[in-house]
């Protein structure tokens, strides 16, 4: 283990990223002058340092030079900062002496067209870094005990799979539904797609499964009042919304299953204005007897139209801008079964995205019987007249070029998914950002689509973006899997990266506790006088509370005062070993 | 044996299989990731840049290739085949072929002085045709293991390569080996093939130098490419300043045995259109469609970032036929505009054709060893949408990523854990 007070040997390594970096900056001058800077005792710039040839680059000259820090000046440290922090940690040098420049994101691609300023901005950047890199200290490496047990919140199809799969892999589950029954949305649905199940019997065995399962504890009527704690170890209370009784559990991971809604579309196409104008999830609700009959008056509904994206796809209005996956597929499956029970059928869209495995036939299905798919223009929606008690639809058919008009007996809106009414209360619970879906952000929306910002909680379903029963019962193993993986490890690595309070310093203010958008910061009452700590797992080491401290009481580890001024300094004083300030 | 740390096998090793083995190793399983190439990765290590946020595919790849390369529990068999696979759900018997790499992957260390003295030169499969790489060479720099492999069908048994290896990796005697495992769960994860878009020959691909497929086009704009990323013609090396995508070519299409959308077709075109642009910004880039499907998590809001703030145009209409003009090498698209009903020529420097997705190779062959059914389309048949979308007919074997059908990213690493989680149950119960 390198020692933090010994010499500080620097080796830099500059990376060509193919053409990535090396197409603009001058690689190969950044590790030259990278190579006379004071404690650089290795620089040079190799094509991929993330590649297994780069990486082993690293270790090798960790050992032959008796290097104690690195510096690796090449993507951002989003990505790769955990892959070169585990290189060093192969080669016995810890974690936090390790140092990341961005010459890509921050330089190259940002200055394609002047290569020669970009070198220039890479040396000051690679400089800047290797002058924090001597002053950084050694961190320890730590880790919390996980409770083997998951709340899982939301118990609709994919909070009811991924209880399941977690009891069944022997771990404990608290499946909190603040509804009184499970089911969710699927449960009301008669159309399900791409089976010819109804909603009821795909959910029944589900919620008979996790009933009588042993390992899991349901409580529906009941919401997540209160949640704290870290990763590994989180105190929730659970209120039951009849009896206002609260109850406190300790969990060890967390999956939110909180759905979706479907969009009442008032406002859009006479919504509300006439009973025989339903939503696709109101329609699916209806029930399923030989006879389609109108609300309205009880008669037999002989003609039916179908609008897709009706509240989704709307380009500047938020939370509506998204396509809600869905629908179409949903809406050719329902014309399809249904259109043996009516005259005419239609279908008015803007594109079909009958994408899934399975869909392309049901909309070919839905085409053979006759169903009629008219495109209308994305500027140019249908037009909707309710007179007495007629719906009147008018709209400009694309392909034909025409004006078209119809009389529906019933007029079904395909609806947008849209999130929870209290998505937000959710959201700020659990410390989980939206994106403008207004639905959950994953940790990363490529790689790492169940897990969040929030180490330890995991998202699935349809909390997570617009989608269908079948792919939220994938998410729902898969982000089961990750809860288990914490679980099954019994202990997780935290960041050492926190925030420290010096309590002969501290004033006893209460700044930083306020300060803090994590909670992390409390009094300890046992100090005389109560001074401030940190419960540094649940730091994220944001450094607010450092810069909102008056007495400069809180030290930011791995970004100390003087890690930052000493970088200052190299930016000012461009020559290594001039004193005072250089060119500029 | 319940005392004995039970294992799972993994087959193929791009990125669902590898999230799989990741799920089921942090949980202190041992996994055996089989890949037939040489190295783990995927098709999306080969892929520029990934949609709705334009990350670089490779540099988002690349943690988990090392994670997976350096993880205890993980023992990659790449360049490797299943060979027989008997037993059951929780004890299965599945003997690996090992082909010969030639090289001895313990002693290689990747160090590049045997290809930079191997004396032939031939096109790298890797960027699809359009790049060389030597006989004995790795097909990416981030290739995982970094370990040389021979190409012996190409190889000229010079020799030259031998002398050279400081570390006497190379063996040019080596021969194929088999290797037995004992595993309690299955998962298959092979991916996907692209259509072979010269079974349209109206649309010119393999005829007109100038019209190229998607995943060249990926190529070609990639950095680390066989053009260092300049987007260029191949027929003369100059800029386009016209692009056409054309979507839904060995999709969505009856009569090419193909009646299922590819599901990442439009999506990949629309990011190719505005990467094009990226380059330079004043081309003219059109997308010829049937439905824009832009379902996915930001999705649509790309497709209308694309339109409004790149002036990607679009075009609702099969092509009918692609078109080379004489001497220029440029092309003439011929379609029907059905928002307008009339049929137009469109001039392009470049017409770059979308494939759609097609079952992997040797995906019947390995479906009857493991016993599990396919579909009409030849993927793996799940056993059902809503109470097993991962598993197979045959229990103690799961599915994820492209082998049961076109997925994107997000949902090829969604079902690779998901899998994970479904094999663990069986793991965690011990076995025989």
């Amino acid at each position: 283990m390198s020692d933090a007070k010994e010499e500080p040997r620097i080796g830099v390594f500059v990376c060509h990223c193919g053409h990535n970096i090396a197409g603009t900056v001058n690689v190969a001058a950044v590790a030259e002058m990278a190579r006379h800077l004071p404690h650089v005792a290795f620089a040079t710039d190799e094509m991929f340092m993330c590649s297994d040839a780069g990486q082993t680059l690293i270790k090798e000259k960790i050992k032959e030079l008796n290097l104690n820090r690195v510096v690796v000046a090449s993507c951002s440290p989003r990505m790769h900062e955990p892959t070169f922090r585990r290189v060093v940690e192969e080669a016995d040098v810890n974690r936090y002496l390790f140092d990341q420049v961005n010459l890509r994101e921050h330089v190259s691609w940002c200055h394609s067209r002047e290569p020669e300023k970009a070198t220039e901005k890479a040396k000051d950047l690679v400089r800047m870094s290797v002058a924090r890199a001597a002053k950084l200290e050694y961190l320890p490496i730590k880790s919390v005990d996980v409770i083997p047990k998951t709340l899982v919140v939301g118990g609709g199809i994919a909070g009811l799979r991924a209880s399941l799969d977690i009891a069944e892999r022997g771990f404990d589950v608290i499946l909190v539904e603040k509804d009184s029954q499970l089911g969710g949305n699927v449960a009301k649905w008669t159309h399900l797609f791409p089976s010819d199940e109804s909603g009821a019997q795909v959910i029944g065995p589900l919620i008979h499964d996790v009933k009588k399962h042993k390992r899991i504890k349901i409580l529906v009527n009941s919401k997540v009042s209160e949640f704290d704690g870290y990763i590994g170890n989180f105190g929730v209370t659970i209120k039951n919304q009849s009896t206002g009784k609260a109850h406190r559990y300790e969990v060890g991971t967390v999956i939110v299953s909180t759905g979706f809604e479907p969009f009442k579309p008032v406002g859009y196409y006479g919504y509300g204005t006439s009973p025989d104008i339903v939503t696709l999830a109101e329609l699916q609700e209806m029930e399923p007897g030989k006879q389609l009959l109108k609300s309205s008056d009880g008669k037999p509904v002989k003609k039916i139209v179908f609008i897709g994206c009706v509240g989704s796809r709307e380009p500047g209005k938020k939370g509506h801008e998204h396509c809600s996956r869905h629908c179409c597929s949903a809406t050719a499956k329902a014309a399809g079964d249904l259109r043996d029970r009516v005259d005419e059928a239609l279908v008015l869209y803007q594109d079909i995205r009958t994408y899934g495995k399975g869909h392309e036939e049901f909309h070919r299905l839905a085409r053979q019987k006759h169903v009629i798919y008219s495109k209308f223009p994305q500027d140019g929606h249908p037009e909707v007249e309710v007179k007495n008690g007629k719906i009147k639809l008018r709209w400009f058919d694309v392909l034909g070029g025409v004006e078209l008009q119809f009389e529906p007996d019933l007029l079904v809106l395909a609806s947008a998914m849209i999130p929870p009414v209290d998505m937000d209360e959710t959201a700020k619970m659990f410390s989980l950002t939206r994106s403008g879906d207004g639905f959950f952000n994953p940790e990363h929306i490529k790689l790492a689509p169940l897990t969040t910002h929030t180490a330890g909680v995991m998202i699935a379903g349809a909390a997570q973006a617009a989608k269908n029963a079948s792919e939220s019962v994938i998410d729902a193993s898969g982000a089961a899997a990750k809860a288990v993986g914490l679980m099954a490890q019994g202990k997780v690595e935290i960041e050492s990266t926190v925030s420290h309070v010096l309590p002969d310093i501290c004033s006893s203010c209460h700044t930083c506790v306020t300060a803090c958008p994590y909670g992390a910061i409390a009094m300890d009452e046992e100090h005389d006088p109560p001074v401030a700590i940190v419960t540094e797992a649940k730091c994220k080491g944001c450094g607010t509370c450092a810069a909102a401290c008056p007495s400069s009481a809180i030290v930011m580890y791995h970004s100390t005062d003087e890690q930052i001024l000493t970088m200052v300094e190299a930016y000012l004083c461009a020559t290594p070993g001039l004193q005072g300030g250089g060119s500029v | 044996m319940t005392e004995k740390k039970q294992a799972a096998l993994i087959v193929g090793g791009g990125v669902a299989g590898m999230q799989a083995a990741l799920d089921i190793a942090s949980q202190g399983f041992k996994v055996y990731l089989v890949e037939r190439t040489p190295s783990i990765g995927g098709r999306m290590a080969q892929i520029d840049k990934t949609f709705p946020t334009l990350d670089c595919s490779a540099c988002i790849l690349t943690p988990k290739l090392s994670e997976v390369a350096h993880h205890k529990n993980i023992t990659l068999l790449t360049y490797s085949e299943v060979g027989t696979v008997t037993g059951k759900s929780g004890d299965f018997r599945v003997r690996v072929r090992r082909k010969a790499r030639f090289v001895k992957e313990d002693l290689c260390a990747g160090c590049g002085d045997c290809a930079a003295e191997c004396p032939v030169e031939i096109p790298n499969e890797f960027d699809m045709n359009l790049g060389f790489r030597k006989a004995i060479y790795v097909g990416f720099p981030q290739a995982t293991p970094n370990v040389y492999t021979v190409d012996k069908e190409n190889c000229i048994d010079c020799g030259r390569c031998l002398k050279v290896c400081q570390r006497n990796a190379i063996d040019l005697e080596m021969k194929d080996k088999t290797m037995d495992l004992h595993v309690g769960a299955i998962i298959v994860a092979t991916g996907f093939e692209l259509f072979d878009v010269s079974q349209y020959p109206r649309l010119g691909y393999g005829h007109y130098a100038n019209v190229i497929h998607a995943m060249e086009f990926e190529r070609i704009i990639n950095a680390a490419g066989p053009t260092h990323g300049h987007l260029v013609r191949l027929s003369d090396g100059k800029k386009p300043h016209s692009i056409g995508f054309i979507q839904c070519v060995g999709a969505r299409d009856v009569q090419k045995g193909v009646p299922y959308c590819s599901r990442v077709c439009c999506m990949y075109s629309i990011k190719n259109a505005v990467m094009a642009l990226e380059h330079y910004p004043d081309a003219e880039v059109w997308v010829y469609y049937a439905d824009i499907r832009a379902f996915g998590k930001g999705f649509e809001e790309f497709y209308e970032m694309a339109k409004k703030r790149f002036g990607v145009k679009f075009v609702r209409g099969r092509v009918a036929e692609v078109m080379e003009g004489k001497n220029t090498g440029n092309l003439v698209v011929k379609v029907e505009d059905t928002e307008s009903s009339k049929v137009r020529l469109i001039e392009h420097d470049m017409v770059v054709i979308s494939p759609g997705v097609i079952p992997s190779e040797g995906m019947h062959t390995m479906a009857t060893k493991m016993g599990i059914e396919q579909t009409d389309d030849g993927y793996v048949q799940i056993d059902h949408s809503f109470f097993g979308p991962i598993l197979t007919k045959v229990p103690g074997v799961f599915v994820c990523g492209c082998a049961d059908g076109p997925k994107d990213i997000p949902d090829s690493v969604s079902a690779g854990s998901a899998a994970a989680m479904k094999a663990t149950i069986i793991l965690s119960k011990g076995g025989v």
